[in-house]
């Protein structure tokens, strides 16, 4: 796979499963953009080892929940690049809270930084994308499945899974790919928030995968990686499941050899 | 009231919607049922109107809105001087 020459964004690309993708587009040869949240040093220091792959990295701070920052960020791309190859829709928050406990606020929160994020990132980076592209927005299972205090989360991922779809068709004149992937529950700070206090249940559910463990941030660059390149070009719209198969098997009937 | 302490009230009694909070340097974020949500929104607005960088860390050390702002004076203080 050769990203040689193309310049990617990957929003959340400082840490987690961002900065495993952040890593994985240098390591094809692509310049990384790495928008970070608020940690300055955290987003300097995935720069640094982006930079260690020889191809040249760039941090943007832009909390992407306010359209004014993703305008300035976007400003800031077009006058230090001129242009986009690949926009990987990474930054993701939210409020663990059953449905019942969830206020407008956090609603409000969450949606704006899961799902109306993608939207407004898409419309300033298809205009940069004058050469076709490749989108590619991070989901998860819970956008179809339930999981505790996650109804925020689960919610905005399922707005954002239907924009992909509604994007790939309408930018598919201009070349450009759009796709996504619903990750089962990775190896992460994030996973943490959600499962404080049932370690143990929530361990056991997503390490029983059929492939034997959990996913990890690795597994889902590599994927973002293939939906980036020329050899995923026939796929359109799709949310790719990246789970280690655990969606397909209820809990318990997994056995790992 | 030094324009940092404006400020910070301000922005701390809108994001907790509380107009008719008392803020006082002994005032803490549990007396305004400032929720995890709120106070990461704080610290965002805080950064973005002083353009400094709050340290999750360091925060954990605040106990009131008096040990808050000085520690967003400090903060200023070092940007200016930088």
């Amino acid at each position: 796979m050769s990203l040689t020459g193309k310049v990617a964004l990957v929003t959340g690309g400082s840490r987690g499963i961002g900065r495993a993708i952040s890593l994985k587009l240098a390591a094809g040869g692509a310049d990384v953009i790495i928008n970070y949240f608020r940690r300055r040093e955290t987003a300097e220091s995935t720069a640094r080892e982006v930079e260690k792959l020889g191809v040249s990295a760039h941090i943007i701070k832009a909390n992407v929940g306010e359209p004014e920052k993703i305008g300035l960020m976007f400003d800031e791309i077009k006058a230090k690049c001129g242009r986009l190859d690949i926009f990987i829709n990474n930054a993701a928050s939210g409020v663990a809270r059953p449905a019942l406990e969830l206020d407008d606020k956090s609603w409000d929160w969450t949606m704006d930084i899961n799902a109306r994020a993608f939207l407004l990132c898409v419309q300033r980076a298809a205009c940069l994308m004058t050469n076709g592209g490749k989108i590619v927005a991070i989901s998860s299972l819970g956008s179809r499945l339930t999981l505790p205090a996650y109804t925020s989360v689960g919610v905005s991922k399922a707005a954002l899974e239907a924009l992909v779809r509604y994007l790939a068709v309408e930018l598919a004149p201009r070349g450009i790919c759009v796709n996504g992937l619903a990750a089962g529950g990775v190896e992460s700070e994030s996973l943490k928030l959600y499962t404080r206090g049932q370690e143990a249940a929530a361990a056991g559910a997503w390490q029983t995968t059929p492939a034997g463990r959990m996913v990890q941030g690795k597994d889902v660059a590599n994927l973002v990686a293939f939906l980036c390149s020329d050899d995923s070009e026939m796929i359109r719209g799709q949310i790719i499941v990246i789970d280690g198969g655990v969606s397909l098997a209820p809990i318990g009937t997994a056995k790992p050899s | 009231m030094s324009p940092v302490e404006e400020k910070v009230k301000e922005i701390v009694i809108k994001i907790v919607r509380k107009p008719e909070l008392d803020f006082t340097p002994t005032t803490t974020f549990k007396d305004m049922n400032a929720d995890s949500l709120d106070i990461v929104q704080i610290l965002v607005a805080l950064e973005d109107a002083f353009d400094i960088e709050i340290i999750d860390e360091e925060m954990k050390e605040i106990a009131n809105m008096g040990e808050f702002v000085a520690y967003i004076e400090r903060k200023v203080a070092a940007r200016k001087a930088a």
